[in-house]
């Protein structure tokens, strides 16, 4: 097959149903698998027992801003903390990953004279479904 | 909708927010800079795409404003061109990111010596239209 180059200008995020891509800087969904090693008498064997999605996000801070995600993150982490929030992401056109996250806190803040901004790590509830086309 | 320009949306708008207290403000390279003035030129890199998509292109701009003084003696120009900095740095309006200031340099332009420095600066800028 021909070279195939993505990057993140292919990326897209969208969360609760509003898109970030003006403020987001880098989104990474990634999973960590248990894989339990039995030692048998025959051989050793593998098992999968278990993974926990998580969805790493770093944006500029938009505290004050008309749709701020600070604002709405903070907002339900507040008052809704176990209410997920729908979170789509474009890998690049025809790659599109859906999934739920528990709201958090994000950071509030920075150093002198940059930019604000956040990183966060949601939690993923539950395993994201793929759209392949 | 007017197409928006770095020009307008982050070259003139800092330019204008100094010209209350450099008396002589330039969005661009000036070719005979009248002393004591403060010119917003492009850094480099000057452009660095940083964000996430390609629907609009998004941007981080880095800018130089040079800073420059009258040199008539080493001493009270080294004070102006401080109390010119310092000045502008409290004008900075908020959304820049204020890096170093350089050392000031003399600096010959046409038949004229000044002495001029640096402040670094920056922003985020996305195109709309």
């Amino acid at each position: 097959m021909a070279t195939s180059v993505i990057t993140g200008r292919d990326l897209s995020v969208t969360i609760a149903t509003k898109n970030y891509n003006e403020q987001a800087q880098s989104a990474t969904l990634s999973a960590d698998v248990t894989i339990e090693t039995y030692d048998t008498l025959f051989s050793k064997a593998y098992r999968s027992i278990d993974k926990q999605w998580t969805f790493d996000l770093e944006m500029l801070a938009d505290w004050g801003a008309t749709d701020s995600l600070c604002e709405a993150l903070w907002s339900a982490a507040e008052t809704a903390p176990n209410t997920t929030l729908a979170v789509s992401l474009t890998a690049v056109t025809g790659a599109v990953f859906a999934f739920n996250v528990l709201p958090i806190f994000p950071s509030v803040g920075g150093s002198s004279p940059d930019a604000q901004t956040v990183t966060m790590s949601f939690t993923v509830v539950g395993t994201p479904s793929e759209t392949f086309s | 909708m007017t197409a928006s320009s770095i020009l307008t949306s982050v070259r003139t708008p800092l330019k204008t927010a100094i010209q209350g207290v450099a008396a002589n403000t330039y969005d661009s390279v000036p070719e005979s800079p009248i002393v004591p003035f403060a010119a917003v030129v492009p850094n480099t890199p000057y452009l660095e795409p940083s964000f996430l998509g390609k629907g609009n292109v998004k941007v981080k701009v880095n800018l130089i404003m040079t800073v420059g003084v009258a040199i008539y003696d080493n001493q009270s120009a080294l004070d102006n061109i401080e109390k010119l900095v310092i000045s502008i740095l409290a004008a900075i309006p908020s959304g820049y990111e204020v890096g170093d200031v350089s050392n000031p340099i003399p600096l010959n332009i046409g038949a004229s010596e000044i002495l001029a420095c640096e402040i670094q600066l920056s922003t985020y800028y996305t195109q709309t239209n």
